[in-house]
């Protein structure tokens, strides 16, 4: 059973990447090609990587998963290719192999994914700070974001909230006109990191709607990412029981709502789960783009240069590109940067594994945000708010903020 | 496999780090974008990614004092095969040499190293209101060294010609670590053998392009797109024909058919009317409104006397740019249809177009086989893409076949083998078909004359 189910993933990963024909256009889009110019760094390169695993010409060696590992899973190869071919699917395909044939993913992310799954842990941020300093994790922070420098309490003060933008927000007059039950979808990272960004989201919403607040379980995409399949598909069979009841699920979190969006497709040859799992995702909106739909107007226009970071799960992810865009524009002076849609490098656990390149990927997004005159960055992911605010401490010309809390 | 004290003086020459030889670094840089297949990886020994002349010449002195293979290599986006180490050796990673050496304004004339995108070099220009025209499909991420190489075309050889027509001088190393410099910028020039255009072209297999003086000319005030759907091939060719005979000249002209529209709208939400046989896709520039909007006006006669059902005019350069990516797009999309896909790079004289079109769809039919044609109609370049499966052997004879009767026609119209992709690996069995025996004897001897221990890109161009 066990073997098969390997052969399985290669061919699925087979499939993919034979879609590949190496002509080169995603090499100018990689970021990390961009800061690391060898062949076996570029998206090209690892997906003929993959299928040199798959045909048996190569062996699956721990050089060969250290390439899989090197991918941000942002995509931006997958949107410029011209035959669409699924890299990120690919990478996380073959981390899932690895996983399976070494019996379970590295001791890493075994660790921060059991502090993910577990509820309790995850709402006792400062518990799971302390799991992860035994596993030596601990610079790292939850979801493998936060920088040494930065702690929970840190965080909190530097993100102060709208109240740095001058006059508390009247309440919005948008109204909701159906029936719609709108449950709101916690993440870990939000929870962990951003609570008073989260805290707004809630509000925001409650202008809408009423929020129906569900004690929900992470979303899974660690655990997906890195090789613990059983692990994700526990999550997101107990999610899809939590919010059965819901007829559209909310989070502010763009990892969370595409994860959320895309679990129907590994449930797919699951008959129990199947339909329930088709159902789930299809009631998951982003928050901006639950917001456009529900004819949201921004509570105030502040009179701040506000520019946007465009999580890769969120614009490649779900396509969500003009809805938050519009919002600033509503509530602020907008001005979009350069390559706003380029990954921050916050991807997942990427930074455990290449802090360094992390690094020059994040420079290049600061250097962009300059250029921009913007006092103000706002993104809707806290994986990229995280990096968002490293950028911002290393410049001091601006500040970092989750977009619920300036809308 | 080459020594520990090799790989030493090759590290001492580009620096440690440029010097690659873990076993997925080699494997990284053993194939280019050809149908050339995967495995068994032609593997380099080692990747050396030198960043100056000076480096390259100390390279290729070693290469040749120990008799070891070099492969020139840019981007890998070769359609041919002419960047994989077929003999293994050193992978010659030409991709850090980078810099824009010199610009002269006066003579409007650019001087740049072999690792220069093309996109780099076109946009540099464009600043300074000045054009780089050759654009082949892979032109935001091929290099300039690696265009010059292989004499890259693209979509707008039918208004201003191919690479060569924009080379005014080279520096190369030679086999043996001599650095040359041919040709210059004098625009007449007659001294000596015409050593420029013979190393444009060249498949890296008589020196490496180090560095190159490009001509640029005034960049087009004002361009426009415009996409012409038809219920007939014949009728596309027709009006790509006809425009061209009554003088109007555009940019660019390029042809489609059904398959090829079937594997854009695969991956790109598009309503395709399923009567649509053929798209043409036309770029036209001028340097007023009125010019641009005339030359659109007769286009659209044309078209209309061969019953197109569908203009559109790119109403911004947003869109104008989305249609031309579908464009350079083509070529993989096509080639993700199948489990295998042999594209060829057939040239032949503009009239004889609509000619090989007829031809090569009997051959689809004789053989059982989708072939999907696309190409640059308006310069006779036409690419089609045979689509198979070649693990069943009874398919794979048919699809040899084919193949060998589409060369067959294309010489027969007096057309060659190659337009714009070079010969390299894949169509290296056809030279002698298309040069003769004497031909290629002469190729042998330039070869020989230049390497000769035969260490540059050894098994490309003929067998
Ligand atoms: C294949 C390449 O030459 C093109 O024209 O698309």
């Amino acid at each position: 059973m066990k073997s098969t189910g390997k052969r399985d993933r290669l061919q699925d990963v087979h499939d993919i990447v034979s879609q590949c024909d190496r002509c080169g256009t995603c090499l100018p889009v990689c970021p990390l090609f961009g800061v690391k110019d060898v062949e076996a760094a570029s998206a090209r390169g690892k997906n003929n990587i993959a299928r040199a695993l798959a045909q048996g010409g190569l062996d699956a060696t721990p050089d060969v998963l250290a390439a899989v590992n090197f991918c941000l899973l942002c995509r931006a190869c997958v949107d410029t290719c011209p035959s669409k071919v699924k890299t990120d699917e690919a990478m996380m395909a073959v981390r899932q192999y690895f996983a399976d044939a070494t019996g379970g993913a590295g001791i890493k992310y075994k660790a921060l994914g059991s502090v993910l799954k577990n509820r309790t842990m995850v709402k006792l941020a400062s518990g799971a700070l302390k799991v992860m300093k035994r596993v030596g994790i601990n610079r790292l922070a939850p979801y493998g974001m936060a920088p040494s420098e930065f702690t929970r309490e840190e965080y909190l003060a530097r993100f102060a909230g709208p109240a740095a933008l001058g006059a508390a927000a009247p309440a919005s007059p948008a109204t909701l006109s159906d029936n719609t039950k709108v449950a709101y979808f916690y993440g870990c990272g939000m929870k962990m990191m951003f609570p008073e960004a989260a805290k707004q989201t809630v509000a925001i919403l409650s202008t809408l709607t009423e929020p129906k607040l569900v004690d929900n379980v992470c979303c899974g995409l660690p655990h997906l990412a890195h090789g613990q399949k059983e692990d994700f598909l526990a999550l997101a069979k107990e999610n899809i029981r939590l919010y059965a009841e819901a007829d559209v699920v909310v989070s502010e979190c763009a990892s969370c709502s595409s994860m959320l969006k895309h679990t129907a497709q590994y449930l797919a040859g699951d008959p129990e789960w199947a339909d329930r799992a088709n159902a789930f995702s299809r009631k998951v909106m982003g928050f901006t783009e639950y917001l456009v739909k529900a004819g949201y107007k921004p509570r105030q226009k502040v009179d701040a240069t506000i520019t946007f970071h465009e999580p890769c799960h969120l614009g490649r992810g779900q396509g969500i590109k003009k809805q938050p865009r519009e919002l600033l524009q509503a509530a602020s002076n907008y001005v979009e940067m350069p390559g706003a849609d380029t990954c921050c490098g916050g991807a997942g656990t990427f930074h455990m594994d290449y802090p360094e390149i992390a690094g020059v990927v994040l420079d290049k997004k600061r250097q962009n945000i300059e250029k921009t005159g913007a006092a103000i960055v706002v993104t809707e992911c806290p994986v990229c708010l995280v990096q968002m605010a490293k950028a911002a401490e290393k410049s001091g010309k601006f500040r970092a903020m989750h977009i619920s809390q300036v809308l | 496999m080459l020594n520990k004290e090799i790989k030493e003086k090759l590290r001492a020459i580009v620096g440690t780090e440029h010097v690659l030889d873990a076993n997925l670094d080699r494997f990284g840089y053993s194939y280019d974008s050809s149908f050339v297949p995967l495995l068994p990886a032609n593997k380099p020994d080692v990747v050396v990614r030198p960043r100056t002349t000076a480096e390259v010449a100390a390279v290729m002195a070693l290469a040749n004092e120990h008799s070891i293979p070099v492969t020139p290599r840019g981007a890998a986006s070769g359609r041919t095969g002419g960047s994989i180490p077929l003999a293994g050796g050193i992978s010659l990673a030409l991709d850090r040499m980078t810099s824009i050496v010199e610009f002269d304004e006066k003579n409007m004339m650019v001087t740049v190293e072999a690792g220069v995108r093309t996109i780099d070099l076109y946009n540099f220009g464009a600043e300074r209101g000045l054009f780089y025209p050759p654009d082949p499909a892979s032109w935001k991420f091929s290099t300039i060294g690696g265009n010059i190489a292989e004499n890259a075309g693209g979509m707008r050889a039918v208004k201003y010609g191919v690479t060569t027509n924009y080379v005014m001088g080279l520096e190369v190393v030679l086999a043996d670590g001599t650095v040359i410099h041919t040709g210059g910028k004098a625009i007449k020039n007659v001294t000596g053998y015409d050593l420029t255009s013979l190393f444009t072209g060249s498949e890296g297999t008589l020196g490496v392009i180090t560095k190159a003086i490009l001509r640029l000319i005034p960049m087009p005030k004002l361009r426009n797109t415009l996409q012409l759907m038809f219920p007939s091939l014949d009728d596309a060719c027709n009006t790509i024909h006809k425009m061209l005979q009554s003088g109007v000249i555009p940019a660019a002209a390029e042809l489609m058919d059904k398959t090829c529209i079937q594997a854009v709208a695969r991956h790109r939400k598009m309503d395709i009317d399923p009567a649509i046989e053929a798209c043409v896709v036309i770029e036209i520039d001028a340097d007023d409104t009125e010019a641009l909007a005339k030359q659109s006006k007769q286009i659209e006669e044309i078209a209309k006397s061969f019953y197109v059902v569908e203009v559109r005019i790119a109403a911004s350069p947003q869109e104008a740019e989305d249609i031309w990516a579908i464009r350079r797009g083509l070529s993989s999309a096509v080639g993700a249809m199948a489990p295998n896909r042999l594209g060829e790079d057939i040239s032949v004289p503009r009239d004889a177009f609509p000619e090989i079109v007829r031809r090569i769809r009997g051959i689809s039919e004789k053989y059982r086989l989708p072939i999907a044609v696309y190409g640059h109609a308006g310069d006779g370049n036409i690419h089609p893409s045979v689509l198979c499966d070649l693990s069943n052997e009874e398919e794979a004879a048919r699809v040899h076949q084919a193949v060998d009767e589409i060369f067959a026609a294309a010489l027969a119209v007096g057309g060659t083998l190659s337009g714009e992709h070079g010969i390299g690996i894949t169509k290296r069995d056809y030279i002698v078909s298309a040069l003769g025996e004497g031909g290629v004897r002469t190729l042998k001897a330039i070869k020989q004359a230049l390497d000769p221990k035969g260490i540059l890109n050894p098994g490309k161009i003929w067998n």
